[in-house]
């Protein structure tokens, strides 16, 4: 081993460790670009009459974003009051039963549900729930609706649900189903009384993500939801969400509307944000040492 | 006279195709301790866990013949009720995780949906404690979780949970193995004291702890009973030349 | 092959060691009582240091094996065995040495009628044979042979009892043989003594091998 050779291998180690810092910190600049920038577009655009008005029309300024507001809320909150149940039952049946042919197709679909691009979920929920169709004795009357994206949304949040509850079951320690089975419980109890709550944190921290994904979703909405003018809270009828709103008004000519655009996509940005850092938090408190 | 509380007959079980306990027959006394012992996979843990239907819930698994708790087929019975009169602690300590001291030891009422009056359950949790010798140690941390306690307290801890629902026989599975010296002696010491009110069946690796704290022992040698005796017996004189050659560890 | 099992083999080998030893002193006792060679005697006396320290040898390693190993079953009946086994070793390796002093304390040797009406010498070859006898039984595990043991010790009570008024008559009629006659008393009574001594080994490989006690049961078990 001569000095020069060990040298020359140093120096290579050393340069690796720099390329590797650096392209670490290349990752990070997407991200900080993105806030830069949205941050400095919308941040003058937001203020309390933002967040409460609904958008006025052409011509008149001012203006907000509440009507895009509420209706992001409801339509999420459906999607996950339909989601989060299937998804959870579902991850709970996948995690008990690793080996029947069942689970093997339940998880196959699953992950290539996992995969289906937003926009053809969009079209399906389009086809289901949006034209009319009649079959016998029930009669669909069909139009865009709140409802209707709220199904394409939960169409896209159960892979991620699902995925994560059986994970995050499959990790518990057969000692303590055995320990409640032991004690005497049923079956059902133990799975809800000892293995879900022992989970929870991971169960939840599945279901924040999923939010946090379909958030910011807009081609599903795009037949379904369709978009609204007005504050709705009617999920029969069409209703406007944030995404929806900045696809709309972002390509428009008009300048209230592009900088209420600016505003719903800082607000959208901070939503997003603000539910990834709280999942984080939330995770950590309730995270149950085993 | 002493009465039998726990018998099979011709009892075996299965893994699938894979025999594991052959033909057992034994007659446990009420109020004993019985050390139960063998080499791995004699088949020991598996006759265990048939006594209290655990061992139907792995997949694959079956068995026959006639386990008989007081008189009663315990395979005619609802296995929710069988686990409620045969309790169960295991290797590793498992208390719940999520719950407090108090909660963890009215888990078996709490989580059956059982409701009792708060002076009923206090005075459940204390009894129980007492009785496994953590009261005084616990007692003002009853709202803690129990991970702060020690190896040998959270398997004591498991024992008074398994005895608040005064069950009439409790199953240990080499309840001692996963504990330092010191925590094994405390266990060992609860066994006398619990012998008084519970039938205790105990699985164990350890020969010493076998000889120390049992009554009778049971040695199960590739999936058969070998031989059931008197402690004493079986240590100073045993019959069966399979059971000398396992207790002066003889085999290569 | 198991740990315990090479020290119980050494401990074996240690105790049946003793034996050839405490069995020669018996012997070369005997050849010095024939023969009344004082030297040889003095050879004996000497000697039992060696049965002494080859005793707290044995009591040693079965501590050690106790402690270390924790015995069960045949290895524990086995170690208790060897326990008394080897006391009784070191009182007939004491006995020998007792005959051994009597020699180098008498003035002139036996006779040949003294010797022959007490029986004492077939006395002592029988007592020598019994020694032998466990020696062989516990070498090779041979239960039946212990118990053979059990018929010969018979012999020497028989001589032992009969001593009493053999020698009472020999001394009437032969006064000046009376110092003579005390010193084969006194052996008489020692050589029984071997003989229980020997039944006591006897019983203790009995009870290690077949796990039955048969002390204080009476002869036959």
């Amino acid at each position: 081993m001569d000095g020069k050779n060990i040298k020359l291998r140093l120096g290579k180690s050393y340069g690796f460790q720099w390329l590797i810092y650096i392209l670490a910190f290349a990752c990070l600049l997407p991200l900080l670009a993105i806030l830069f920038y949205i941050v400095r577009a919308g941040i003058t655009k937001i203020n309390w009459h933002f967040l409460v008005n609904i958008p006025k029309p052409v011509g008149e300024s001012g203006g907000g974003i509440a009507n895009a507001l509420v209706g992001s809320i409801i339509i999420i909150l459906s999607a996950s009051v339909i989601a989060v149940p299937i998804g959870i039952m579902a991850g709970v049946y996948l995690s008990e039963n690793r080996r029947s042919k069942l689970a093997y197709w339940v998880r196959l679909c699953t992950d290539i549900l996992q995969g289906v691009p937003s926009i053809v979920v969009g079209i399906v929920a389009y086809f289901w729930l949006v034209r009319p169709w009649d079959l016998g004795p029930i009669h669909h009357k069909g139009g865009f609706s709140a409802l209707s994206g709220s199904a394409a949304l939960a169409m896209m949040m159960l892979p991620i649900i699902i995925r994560s509850t059986e994970e995050t079951l499959k990790l518990l320690p057969d000692s303590l189903k055995e320990a409640a089975l032991a004690l005497g419980m049923p079956f059902h109890r133990v799975i809800f009384k000892v293995i879900v709550p022992v989970g929870i944190s991971g169960i939840l921290s599945g279901v924040m993500l999923s939010i946090a994904r379909i958030t910011g979703e807009t081609a599903p909405l795009l037949f379904t939801a369709f978009g609204n003018p007005y504050l709705s809270v009617n999920i029969g009828k069409p209703m406007q969400s944030l995404p929806l709103l900045i696809f709309n008004y972002a390509t428009s000519p008009y300048t209230d509307w592009l900088n209420l655009a600016w505003g719903a996509s800082l607000v959208l940005l901070l939503w997003v944000l603000f539910l990834n850092i709280f999942t984080k938090v939330i995770t950590r408190k309730w995270k149950v040492q085993l | 006279m002493e009465s039998t509380i726990i018998k099979s007959r011709n009892f075996n079980a299965s893994f699938g195709t894979n025999h594991v306990v052959k033909n057992v027959n034994i007659d446990i006394p009420r109020n004993h301790i019985i050390a139960v012992m063998g080499p791995s996979g004699c088949g020991k843990t598996t006759y265990l866990r048939c006594i209290n239907r655990m061992h139907e819930l792995i997949p694959g698994a079956s068995s026959e013949g006639e386990m008989k708790l007081n008189e009663e087929d315990v395979y005619q019975m609802h296995p929710i009720f069988v686990r409620l009169k045969i309790g169960m602690v295991f290797q590793r300590p498992n208390p719940f995780p999520n719950l407090s001291i108090y909660d963890n030891v009215i888990a078996g009422y709490k989580l059956n949906g059982i409701k009792l009056p708060k002076a009923e359950r206090d005075e459940i949790v204390e009894r129980s404690l007492t009785k496994v010798a953590l009261w005084k140690e616990v007692k003002d941390s009853l709202n803690k979780k129990g991970s702060f306690l020690s190896g040998g307290q959270q398997q004591r801890l498991c024992i008074a949970r398994t005895v608040a629902m005064e069950p009439e026989v409790i199953l240990f599975d080499e309840p001692t193995s996963a504990l330092d010296p010191i925590s094994t002696s405390t266990v060992e010491e609860l066994f006398t004291e619990l012998k008084a009110n519970y039938t205790l069946i105990i699985v164990t690796h350890n020969m010493q702890q076998a000889a120390r704290v049992s009554d009778k022992t049971a040695f199960f040698f590739l999936g058969e009973l070998v031989e059931y005796d008197e402690t004493k017996t079986m240590f100073t004189n045993p019959k069966d030349q399979r059971t000398q050659n396992y207790i002066t560890g003889r085999f290569s | 092959m198991a740990q315990i099992e090479t020290e119980l083999q050494l401990l074996k080998t240690e105790a049946i060691n003793m034996w050839t030893l405490v069995n020669s002193q018996l012997n070369k006792a005997r050849q010095a009582f024939i023969t009344f060679d004082k030297d040889l005697a003095r050879e004996v006396v000497l000697k039992e240091k060696r049965v002494n320290g080859s005793e707290l040898k044995i009591d040693r390693d079965c501590e050690n094996i106790f402690a270390l190993y924790c015995p069960v079953a045949i290895d524990l009946r086995f170690l208790l065995a060897v326990l008394k086994i080897n006391s009784n070793l070191e009182r007939i390796g004491d006995i020998a040495e007792g005959i051994a002093k009597y020699i180098i304390d008498t003035d002139s040797p036996f006779s040949d009628e003294l010797l022959k009406v007490t029986r004492i010498l077939p006395m002592y070859e029988e007592s020598v044979n019994m020694l032998l006898d466990t020696q062989d039984a516990f070498e090779k595990e041979d239960t039946i042979l212990a118990r053979s043991v059990f018929k010969k010790d018979d012999f020497l009570d028989n001589v032992n009892r009969s001593s009493h008024k053999v020698l009472e008559e020999y001394i009437k009629n032969h006064p000046e043989e009376t110092s003579q006659a005390l010193w084969i008393l006194s052996t008489i009574r020692k050589l029984e003594r071997v003989g229980d001594q020997a039944k006591n080994i006897a019983e203790e490989i009995i009870f290690y091998l077949e796990a039955k006690v048969l002390k204080h049961k009476g002869k036959f078990a």
